[in-house]
């Protein structure tokens, strides 16, 4: 039994730090003022992903389908592997096309004594309209724990209310409140896809990491299983902050697919949920397994017109 | 093959600066052909690149204007005292009549004025600068018999302006749309058209920005991961470096 529990946090301020995501080791040291020493230890976390709470409809592969209002503010139940990665990719693929979903999906900036500071929520709508209210989108934080204890999990919803991320803590920034959490066991999960797939893709979903400043952490070459040669990657600096330490490390960056050699998918995917690679506990190298799609059709959109007019 | 297609193709959708619809549009713009057909399907392609398939929708409530709305600022840009029928003719008046092909590629990629506008009033934040620097590197490889399936967004130096291709250009970096990478940070546009730009700006196998040390570069490339939109993303990246640049 591999269980996850997965938790949605919303912002209640604005948050200033890594704009990419919340970092695993932000999460665990968030986590580590309200959790017994004990089972502290045992605890791993994933990268926390930004996601606007919206509209939206399940992308194809999903076990479920249909529009759900506030797609993105909670968990939507978790049958199959895929559904797992609803709200891990930035690019959230479930917005509606009927609303402005760049719009909606990107971060609003305020500047604060230099930092760049992501506003924990996009009004919309014009003010001098107020006919209609203004529409307010708020932003989550979608995250998932697992321990090396099974005992460990899951955390009860007080040690996970209240947490706050990122800088200028003091001044009340990154305040989050718990909006929802639910355990999944990773067995019970519906593999289907990958059992029938022929060839596949790997979904580099958060940076792997190469190498590290971390004092005794283990270099690491890109997994056997990878095709493509750390050459042909984009690479990009992480830092971890440990004891007001920074340490340096050099990761493969997020958000790269490169083809999958090996031939045991489903076990590939179900170790890239628990994460591959050095710093895994604290949120690095989440792998996603995806079927390459033989559709011959593919290019049926694709017929010129002469011209798009309104 | 005459210059006058890939001039046209800068005048193609005049009538989006004067809030025509193309049907009733005049053809003809201070003494210059407008709003012509392009060639080889490039508009259409170029459109999918940043708006959905099928009948438009308005997307965004109590805005229903050609003038765009920024995702960084969230305001249009329309101002009544510059935004008048003259003073909008005024200012598109060079960037449509001019008639030399490299100084109206120039033109469009140095200009603000036409980054006012969406390319549709129902895709607000979409922009009708980056549309139309779109559709004539579109043009302009297909012409010379490139497939859409071959090309690649390609990152260039900042002084590297290459003719119709270029469709992005700042004193940091410019973007280009070819086949040939020529040796530069790049990555496949995909198979077809489609509101990809997340998809292959993930896939560059080299950023232009500094995303290492530099909070606010992380910041844009944080919002350029999550937008499908060309337009709107080759416009958002003009509007925060005109608004964060320290």
């Amino acid at each position: 039994m591999t269980r996850i529990q997965q938790v949605h946090w919303e912002l209640e301020m604005d948050y200033i730090g890594h704009p990419y995501y919340v970092s695993g080791n932000a999460i665990l040291h968030a986590l580590d003022q309200h959790v017994p020493h004990d089972v502290h230890q045992h605890l791993q976390a994933s990268h926390g992903m930004f996601v606007p709470g919206q509209f939206g409809t399940f992308p194809e592969e999903h076990s479920q389908s249909g529009i759900r209002p506030y797609l993105g503010s909670g968990l939507p139940d978790v049958e199959s592997y895929d559904d797992l990665f609803l709200m891990r990719n930035p690019a959230q693929r479930w917005l509606l096309d009927s609303r402005p979903r760049d719009a909606l999906n990107t971060h609003d900036i305020r500047p604060q004594s230099g930092h760049p500071t992501l506003s924990h929520e996009t009004i919309m709508g014009k003010p001098e309209g107020v006919r209609k209210q203004q529409q307010t989108t708020k932003w989550y934080i979608n995250a998932y724990l697992h321990a090396d204890d099974p005992g460990a999990l899951p955390l009860g919803e007080d040690v996970l209310e209240g947490l706050q991320f990122g800088g200028k803590r003091n001044y009340g920034y990154g305040v989050t409140r718990l909006k929802d959490t639910q355990v999944v066991d990773l067995d019970d999960l519906d593999y289907s896809r990958l059992e029938d797939g022929d060839t596949f893709l790997v979904e580099v979903t958060t940076p792997f990491v190469l190498e590290s400043e971390y004092p005794s952490a283990a270099d690491q070459d890109v997994p056997w299983w990878w095709k493509e040669s750390r050459r042909d990657l984009r690479e990009r600096e992480e830092k971890i902050l440990e004891q007001r330490e920074v340490y340096r490390l050099q990761t493969v960056d997020h958000g790269q697919f490169v083809k999958y050699e090996g031939d045991r998918p489903v076990e590939t995917a179900k170790s890239g949920i628990l994460r591959v690679g050095t710093h895994s506990k604290y949120g690095f190298g989440e792998l996603r397994v995806k079927p390459v799609d033989p559709r011959p059709d593919q290019c049926k959109n694709s017929e010129k017109n002469g011209k798009t007019t309104e | 093959m005459s210059d006058d297609t890939m001039v046209a193709v800068y005048r193609h959708d005049a009538h989006k600066m004067n809030g025509q619809p193309h049907e009733y549009a005049p053809e003809t713009f201070a003494g210059v052909p407008v709003n012509q057909t392009v060639p080889h399907g490039a508009d259409g392609d170029a459109s999918a690149l940043s708006r959905p398939s099928g009948q438009p929708e308005q997307t965004v409530e109590n805005h229903e204007t050609l003038y765009r709305l920024s995702l960084i600022e969230g305001e249009s840009r329309y101002d009544p005292q510059e935004f008048t029928r003259n003073g909008v003719e005024g200012a598109v008046q060079e960037l449509l009549t001019e008639d030399d092909p490299e100084t109206i590629h120039r033109m469009w990629l140095e200009s603000d004025v036409v980054s006012a506008f969406n390319e549709s009033v129902y895709y607000p934040y979409t922009s009708l600068k980056y549309h139309t620097l779109l559709v004539a590197a579109l043009l302009d490889n297909y012409r010379a018999g490139h497939e859409f399936a071959d090309l690649r967004l390609v990152v260039d130096d900042a002084d590297e302006i290459v003719l119709h291709r270029t469709i992005y250009a700042s004193e940091e970096f410019a973007l280009r749309i070819d086949v040939d990478a020529r040796g530069q940070p790049s990555a496949r546009l995909g198979s077809r058209p489609w509101r990809s730009w997340a998809s292959t700006w993930n896939r560059l196998t080299a950023h232009p920005l500094d995303t290492a040390h530099d909070k606010y570069d992380m910041v844009l490339d944080s919002n350029l991961r999550r937008i499908g939109a060309w337009s709107t993303a080759l416009q958002s990246i003009e509007d925060f470096q005109g608004v964060f640049d320290q």
